[in-house]
């Protein structure tokens, strides 16, 4: 088995093949590059698969390797060794294999989806649309199994490269090429942050290795013992500046507070896009930085409970606005948003098994559910406004019932799989919440997000099936093959069954050890596995039970049920109805208010257009005319000056006299004076 | 003999393709760059240097002879090539191929005299990566600008004159500066030199320094001189507030004219810097790094705000290229092997990066005969492939990993930050750093309202793709740029070589 590790860079060398392929000879392929895209996907996902049974079977029960050495020099570290080395290298433990197989199985469904979905639209840039999905399964895969922060950056950006690319797709439009300029630039407002970290890690600890011995992590944990000062700075502190900053690109691409704003304008992109970026790319990277570097945020109670902290307000603030939006694709990025503040929320109350199961989860589910959403708009012909829609429920029932299996995992319904990781989420919150104050806050926000979460699902779910048709189109919907059936149908199965993966509430009722996912995750490498972070975390966090642990469990459970089935009723009396209305004046001024997002994207466009732009024409014109005034001015003045002596140059002899006559006179008298003729 | 080959080839090529008839004149001149090119290429894969040429390295291709007899003082014709050399005459020689074949189109006008001027500036270029004596390099220095005072003057925009002018003696008086510095810092080191050879100067100064001269005392004729050179130097970088002759002379100057000046001529000014003042004067270096750290980042920030506000795509890339050489600048004062390795790294991929724009920028505006953004939208409808390589291009300026300008820059970055010489490194570093937000901006805000959205055209052109010989230079750049993103070890190895010694002077190592 363990040769098989040899292997291992193919999985994102595959992709990389594919889109070389459909960029040089998309047009002359039959599918225009469909089929080298989901042969190398298929193949990346045997592969991964191929690396899950080998870390599970394997001695080891890991896979560290260098593949080269990117760049290397002297250079003075704070603490750590004189010279560093940046290299690329491949790390492949349980967390690394398990998200292998999850980025290559959607990415591989998404291809499979495509030949469905893009074909039915007579588009032209399709060679194009299949080197662009090559290329960002190629990022994600390589950022998935980087085995260190810089070469984990460098695929951070390449996905934010192929995000623009992708959501831009439909350049010919005006918004398009717009959302797709806003997502890079977004996010690379918070990869700059992310970059500082970078480069601060590197300069303190000479390294930066996720794993082993020689990790920066470790590193950071032996300053931290040994009361280091890293640039100034206890080293604690110093861990949690750097951990904050590296937070700032997981902020940018998991799209949470405040930096959010691209993800519901990147709807522009295909619907397929949206999928692989929420469920599997994109998005999905920022998160799972967290998790992969969690041992270092475990160093920092500070930085974790910022995590924590800004996921449980990003699940809540984005619910809300889900509640009220008309587009299918739109209730959707609010949902994603607030997912993935859930999955900070667990990792921030030290969930790490929680967290990396939601990450899962939500993967399948909303997997599922975009591309659920792209068959109804083929269904709609395109029509993507909810209430245009209804009545789709008998006509589409592949389509319907996959699409409720997305819903209630989604919705967190027992027992589909959204429950089961949401639920441990919010049980790890409650636990630490019941002694750290600032933890409670977030756990409360994260717990009223349920209810909100249950009705923009259900409200979607009943607007777009339930009802009587309200469009023409509703009423005569088009076809859809079996390219998207299929991907529906499997992903539809992950979502009611993926929970399986880790009962925890069973366990800790029952005894029962159902808790594979953990103990999956306590496996790897020394540092990295499960086993050291909850010892790490020991330190960092006290937990305390209301009552025994089973009530705990029961009351978590009880709590986050009773408000999704709440939220879910909510939606069912006021929108499954044969004629439902929007009942948007219940809200009154909220309504305003969250239509419009909480006015975030009218600040950032201020902050761009509104404050930096006439801040650089003001730059310009000082340029213009004061820097470049002096420059010419100098110019000028020497040309005068030079006109004016030009003018002794009369040509007439007697005049040269006279001034030959003065000037000696003058000299003379110079003279004089110097040598004291006169006195 | 292989520099002074280099050298001869370009300048009888030169000659020949002067007097050839104007409509062979573009292939000739390319069939001639290709022996340098290749010659070029050949050195660098058989360079057997090692060490900093002006610090006892050893060089390769060294050649050496006398010349003149000045007084107490001995002028030699001295070239050779170290780590830090040999990369930049690469760039020159495959950047001036690839400019002339990126001249096809656009130029139909005394072809003869255009190309033939081409291959002259690459002769002089060669001369000043080349010669190892200061009298040598500064006829090869000032030999660049007649060439390309030509260029502008005779093959440029409406406003050609001016910005030919302003070039010309701009950079001229900021030569004589430097010229009148570095002579009396000669004069000043008294006995210790009998020579311009540069190495004998580095040592000299490295070894107490000047004894002083005209009544200035030691020390402070090496900081005057420390500054006026710096000063000389800034211009044709160049560093903020110097820098208004740049995108004046871009804007008029023809497209593969503002290839070489962005791709080559600017990395004169920090080829000579590092050259000079960061290997002759380390104790000034370090006297005076805050100061420089600060123009370094002035010119990062206020450079890339002044392209924000900019609507000609020319001035974007000339504006952005004095934001690119401030990070050089903060490498260089960083004084660490990171840093000034990165910087000499930058050099070699800003010279590829703002090539291949200018070329990109060129062949849009051969096929709208206009450059402004607010006259265009929508060309990537037309010219898929050119417009594929601008956006490629400009995620290669924005630092876009696996492209050579992210290693430049993180290595700048990496090497300033931890930067023990310069005081509040902490600082200056992710203040500088903050211009990889704003390049994204202005170029991506470029890129949307010019190549997407709906097609459409203010002038009256039939817009069509770009002919091969259009795309293929910029391909062949692209495809350098991804592979010294992949593998900068290919050039940053001899480049850390020859920057060690320098910093064992001062500095960190």
């Amino acid at each position: 088995m363990e040769g098989l590790f040899d292997y291992a860079p193919a999985i994102a060398l595959f992709p990389l093949a594919a889109f070389v392929i459909a960029l040089a000879f998309g047009n002359y392929l039959p599918k225009k590059g469909a089929i080298p895209g989901i042969v190398a996907t298929g193949g990346s996902l045997a592969l991964s698969l191929a690396m899950l049974a080998a870390v599970a079977g394997g001695e080891e029960g890991y896979y560290h390797d260098t593949l080269y050495t990117w760049a290397a020099g002297d250079a003075a570290s704070e603490v750590g060794p004189e010279g560093i080395e940046f290299t690329f290298g491949i790390l492949i433990d349980p967390l690394a294999a398990l998200m292998l197989v999850i980025v290559s199985l959607i990415s591989f469904l998404v291809h499979v989806f495509s030949l469905g979905y893009m074909n039915d639209e007579g588009e032209t840039g399709l060679p194009r649309y299949y080197a662009g999905l090559g290329l960002f399964t190629f990022s994600m895969l390589a950022f998935v199994y980087a085995d260190n922060l810089l070469m984990a950056f460098m695929f951070f950006e390449l996905v934010g490269l192929c995000s623009f690319l992708l959501i831009g797709f439909w350049f010919r439009t005006r918004s398009a090429p717009s959302a797709a300029k806003k997502a890079f630039l977004v996010t690379r407002f918070g990869d700059y942050f992310f970059l500082i970290g970078v480069i601060a890690i590197a300069a303190t600890f000479g390294t930066l290795q996720f794993a082993g011995n020689d990790s920066f992590i470790a590193a950071a944990e032996a300053a931290i013992d040994g009361n280091e000062q890293l640039f100034g700075f206890g080293a604690e502190t110093w861990v949690t500046i750097t951990a904050l900053l590296v937070l700032g690109g997981v902020v940018g691409k998991s799209a949470q507070f405040p930096l959010h704003t691209w993800l519901p304008d990147a709807m522009e992109g295909p619907t397929t896009v949206s999928a692989l970026i929420h469920a599997a790319t994109m998005v999905a990277a920022g998160v799972y930085l967290v998790a992969r570097m969690f041992g270092y945020y475990a160093l920092s109670p500070t930085a974790l409970a910022i995590v924590a902290f800004v996921g449980g307000f990003t699940a809540l603030f984005a619910a809300t606005m889900g509640c009220v939006k008309d587009d299918v694709k739109q209730v959707l990025a609010y949902s994603t948003i607030s997912q993935y503040g859930y999955m900070m929320l667990g990792l921030g109350v030290g969930g790490y098994v929680a967290g990396v199961f939601h990450l899962m989860n939500h993967a399948f589910f909303k997997a599922l559910l975009f591309l659920g959403a792209g068959a109804v708009i083929i269904l709609m012909h395109h029509e993507q406004n909810m209430w245009k829609m209804g009545g789709l429920k008998d006509k589409a029932p592949v389509t319907y019932w996959t699409f409720v299996a997305g819903a209630l995992a989604l919705a967190g319904i027992i027992p589909f799989s959204g429950f089961w990781s949401k639920d441990e989420i919010l049980y790890d919150a409650l636990i630490v919440g019941l002694e750290e104050p600032l933890i409670l806050a977030a756990y409360a926000m994260g717990l009223v997000a349920v209810f909100f979460t249950g009705f923009y699902t259900f409200r979607m779910v009943f607007l777009t099936f339930h009802g009587k048709p309200r469009s023409e189109a509703a009423e005569d919907p088009h076809g859809v093959g079996w390219s998207i059936k299929l991907p529906l149908l499997t992903l539809g199965v992950l979502a009611v069954v993926a929970g399986i993966a880790n009962l925890a509430p069973v366990y800790k009722l029952t005894g029962i050890e159902l808790t594979f996912l953990e103990s999956w995750l306590e496996g790897g490498l020394e540092g990295t596995t499960y086993v050291a972070y909850t010892e790490l975390l020991g330190d960092v966090y006290d937990t305390g039970f209301i009552g025994t642990e089973s009530t705990t469990v029961l009351i978590a459970a009880g709590l986050s049920l009773a408000l999704a089935f709440s939220g879910a009723g909510v939606a069912w009396k006021l929108y499954n109805v044969p004629e439902p209305v929007r009942h948007t004046e219940k809200l009154g001024g909220a309504y305003d208010v969250l239509r419009s997002n909480y006015y975030q994207d009218e600040y950032q466009v201020w902050l761009a257009e509104g404050l930096t732009l006439p801040l650089a024409r003001a730059a310009d014109r000082f340029d213009q005319t004061v820097i470049d005034g002096t420059v010419d001015g100098v110019s000028t003045a020497s040309l005068f000056g030079s006109d004016r002596v030009k003018r002794i140059q009369t040509g007439i002899v007697t005049n040269y006299a006279a001034l030959l006559v003065t000037g000696f006179i003058v000299l003379l008298i110079v003279l004089g004076i110097l040598g004291g003729w006169f006195v | 003999m292989m520099i002074e080959a280099l050298i001869a080839v370009a300048l009888v090529g030169a000659l020949v393709t002067f007097i050839a008839p104007n409509r062979i004149a573009g292939k000739l001149a390319f069939a001639i760059s290709l022996i340098p090119a290749a010659l070029s290429l050949w050195m660098f894969t058989v360079f057997d240097g090692s060490g900093n040429a002006l610090l006892d390295g050893e060089l390769a291709f060294e050649s050496q002879m006398e010349w003149i007899q000045l007084g107490d003082y001995t002028i030699s014709w001295f070239v050779g090539l170290d780590g830090i050399s040999l990369p930049l005459v690469v760039l020159t020689t495959v950047l001036t191929t690839l400019a002339i074949m990126s001249s096809w189109t656009p130029i139909d006008d005394r072809e003869s005299q255009f190309y033939g001027l081409l291959l002259f500036i690459e002769a002089n270029l060669i001369g000043v990566f080349t010669a190892l004596d200061f009298f040598v390099w500064f006829i090869f220095w000032e030999a660049v600008l007649i060439p390309m005072y030509l260029l502008i003057g005779v093959w440029g925009g409406p406003r050609r004159k001016y910005a030919a002018i302003k070039f010309f003696v701009y950079t001229n008086v900021a030569s004589l500066l430097m010229f009148g510095a570095f002579i009396t810092l000669v004069f000043g080191l008294g006995d210790a030199v009998t020579s311009f050879a540069l190495p004998e100067v580095a040592s000299a100064m490295l070894d107490g320094g000047p004894e002083g001269f005209l009544g200035v005392g030691g020390s402070t004729l090496a900081s005057i001189v420390f500054v006026a050179m710096f000063l000389g130097f800034a211009v044709k970088v160049p560093i903020v507030p110097f820098h208004t002759w740049l995108p004046d002379a871009h804007v008029e100057a023809p497209t593969p004219a503002s290839v070489l000046l962005a791709g080559v001529l600017l990395k004169m000014g920090t080829y000579a810097l590092l050259r000079f003042n960061f290997t002759m004067f380390p104790e000034q270096v370090e006297a005076y790094a805050i100061p420089i750290a600060a123009i370094a980042v002035i010119s990062v920030i206020y450079g890339a705000m002044l392209a924000l506000a900019q609507t000609d795509l020319k001035r974007i890339v000339a504006y952005s290229s004095v934001s690119s050489m401030g990070y050089v600048i903060l490498g260089l004062i960083a004084y660490t092997q990171f840093g000034v390795g990165g910087a000499t790294f930058q050099m070699v991929s800003h010279g590829l990066i703002s090539g291949l724009m200018f070329m990109a920028v060129g062949v849009i505006y051969n096929a709208t005969h206009t450059r402004m953004v607010t006259d265009m939208s929508g060309m990537a409808d037309r010219m898929p492939v050119a417009v594929g390589i601008l956006v490629a291009g400009a995620f290669g300026y924005m630092g876009l990993p696996l492209m050579s300008g992210f290693f430049g820059e993180f290595t700048i970055f990496f090497g300033a930050f931890g930067a023990e010489q310069l005081p509040y490194s902490e600082l200056f570093t992710p203040l500088a750093m903050f211009g990889i937000v704003i390049v994204a901006g202005y170029l991506l805000f470029a890129l949307q309202r010019t190549v997407f959205g709906p097609y459409h055209l203010e002038t009256d052109y039939e817009v069509g793709r770009a002919p091969l010989h259009d795309v293929a230079p910029m391909f062949v750049l692209l495809g350098i740029i991804i592979l010294l993103g992949v593998a900068p070890e290919l050039i940053f190895e001899m480049i850390t070589d020859a920057v060690d010694p320098i910093l064992e002077n001062g500095g960190e190592l």
